[in-house]
């Protein structure tokens, strides 16, 4: 008993420590944002990396989400003579859950796996260290330019996410399912308004800032050679996946409390 | 110009220096000799704070080291270049953006001063004209050589080499050797050059400190380590290891 006790409360402490150096190497680069210049040709060049080449991953991902949701809510309701809401229902699962959530993964596995190998790439070869013996400050260089093209790109991603989503649950459920467009498209208006639209992007935000943090965390603590480049982009998938879930779970409350759900 | 008291370092619970004091003066070249894994690389990343000691004290010019934040080293960084053993070059960039970078984190923006101090360095390591390869298009010689163009380029005070003449053969550890002796006679450079080859040893050192169970067990003039009768020195000196074939 006292056994699982000592191995939880050392796997909470661990998480803590965890908690505290992600947050140490965020407020070093909100310093660094707000003291110094922003390298922003860097900047351009890693909102190509990470916004534009991310932009299929998220839009099909989307897209499909959206089809299958409406797609099974038409299945129910329209046995209860309530097709009609089936796009609004979409439109406010998506915006407001799945659609920053699931770019979040998406983008956590994509973007943050290539950031933790590429510095952790760097770490082991000592050009981390390179950089340092010039006066560069690692965080100026490799977390800023970084932190700040995801703080661009993410909002937008989630935004096209949901935007793909609808229109493809439009579609299903209007072409494919045969449901009557009047209604669809007036409770669709109704029911969705500008918060969700809010929650969506501030999720995002949220989440873009948890996966570049988290993997440059893991490319910066690289050790170890190749067998450590192999494990950096892994742990910063699965930390940063498991971070976001659970954010969200918190955002959710957080959020209904600024933007009331109408 | 530099100076180490007493620093100790552990990695886990392996002690890697127990206690390394050694001192530069201005203009001087100190070679550092001692077998592969003794903690040769490691002191040198103490003297630019890129690792913290566990006790003891750095000097740079007089002012303490160790107790400065990452932004605080900075100046001290300008004053000291570092070739890395392992070259460290920046494979995302190429030669001639890997050279370029010092001069631009040290505020030079004209183009055409840039160009020509990067054609000048490499011109220094025999490299000219390679200026648009990628890091991983050279071999491991060349890697090396421009990294020592990258280290020399900002024209510090004083530099670091980490195994400057290790895989290079004989003729260009004969040239990288006369760079090293050049660069203190004629611009008044101090060096800390790391080493097992002995041939950089006698060519460069004004003095010597060989390193051996994390201390300094010698420290000296080369020709005083010639003439020493301590036996590890002598087996360092002519590659004995006491193994035998049968
Ligand atoms: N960052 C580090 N983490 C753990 N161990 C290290 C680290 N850097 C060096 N070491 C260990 O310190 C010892 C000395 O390394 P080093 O200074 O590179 O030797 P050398 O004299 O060949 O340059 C080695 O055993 C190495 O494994
Ligand atoms: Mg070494």
């Amino acid at each position: 008993m006292q056994n699982i006790l000592t191995k939880i409360g050392r796997a909470a402490l661990a998480i803590l420590a965890y908690i505290g150096e992600v947050a140490q190497l965020a407020m070093e680069s909100f310093l660094s944002i707000f003291s110094m210049h922003v390298r922003w040709r860097l900047v351009m060049r890693h909102i190509v990396e990470i916004g534009a080449r991310s932009q299929i991953v998220v839009i099909v991902t989307g897209a499909f989400t959206g089809a299958v949701f409406s797609a099974q809510l038409y299945f129910q309701l329209q046995r209860l003579g309530m097709a009609s809401t089936v796009g609004s229902v979409t439109a406010v699962a998506m915006f407001r859950e799945l659609g920053p959530a699931l770019a979040g993964l998406m983008v956590a596995g994509r973007v943050g796996a290539s950031i933790a190998a590429e510095i952790g790439t760097m770490k082991v070869t000592e050009q981390v260290d390179a950089l340092r013996s010039i006066g560069v400050h690692p965080v100026d260089y490799l977390v800023v330019p970084r932190v700040a093209a995801m703080m661009i790109s993410m909002p937008l991603l989630v935004a096209e996410c949901c935007a793909f989503s609808v229109l493809s649950a439009n579609y299903v459920a209007l072409k494919v399912l045969g449901i009557a467009e009047a209604g669809y498209m007036r409770n669709l208006i109704f029911y969705v308004d500008l918060f969700d639209i809010y929650k969506a992007l501030i999720k995002g935000f949220v989440f873009g800032l948890i996966i570049v943090f988290v993997a440059c965390r893991e490319g910066l603590r690289t050790e170890n050679g190749a067998a450590g480049v192999g494990r950096a982009p892994t742990e910063a998938v699965v930390i940063s996946s498991l971070a976001i879930l659970a954010v969200n779970f918190i955002l959710t409350f957080a959020l209904n409390i600024i933007f009331p759900a109408s | 110009m530099i100076e180490t008291r007493e620093i100790t370092k552990s990695f886990g619970n392996k002690a890697v220096l127990r206690g390394v004091s050694l001192s530069v003066q201005n203009g001087e070249t100190l070679v550092v000799l001692g077998r592969s894994g003794c903690g040769k690389s490691v002191i040198l990343k103490h003297l630019i704070g890129l690792i913290k000691p566990d006790s003891g004290e750095v000097f740079v010019d007089g002012e303490p080291v160790t107790g400065l934040a990452e932004r605080e080293l900075t100046s001290v960084r300008r004053k000291i270049g570092m070739l890395f053993q392992s070259a460290a070059l920046f494979d995302s960039m190429s030669v001639e953006e890997n050279l370029a970078f010092p001069l631009q984190e040290q505020g030079i923006r004209d183009l055409k001063v840039i160009n020509e101090r990067v054609a000048e360095a490499l011109e220094m390591v025999d490299l000219p004209g390679e200026q648009k390869k990628a890091p991983s298009d050279l071999s491991g010689g060349m890697r090396k050589r421009v990294g020592l163009a990258r280290t020399i380029i900002g024209k510090p005070r004083c530099i670091l080499y980490d195994e400057p003449t290790t895989g290079l053969d004989p003729i260009t550890s004969d040239s990288i050797n006369h760079l090293i002796r050049r660069l203190q006679r004629r611009l008044g450079v101090t060096s800390i050059v790391v080493t097992h080859d002995m041939k950089t040893a006698f060519h460069c050192a004004d003095r010597v400190a060989f390193l051996h169970e994390g201390r300094v067990h010698f420290f000296g003039t080369p020709d005083e380590m010639r003439a020493s009768k301590d036996t590890e020195i002598m087996n360092f000196i002519e590659g004995h290891s006491g193994d035998t074939d049968t």
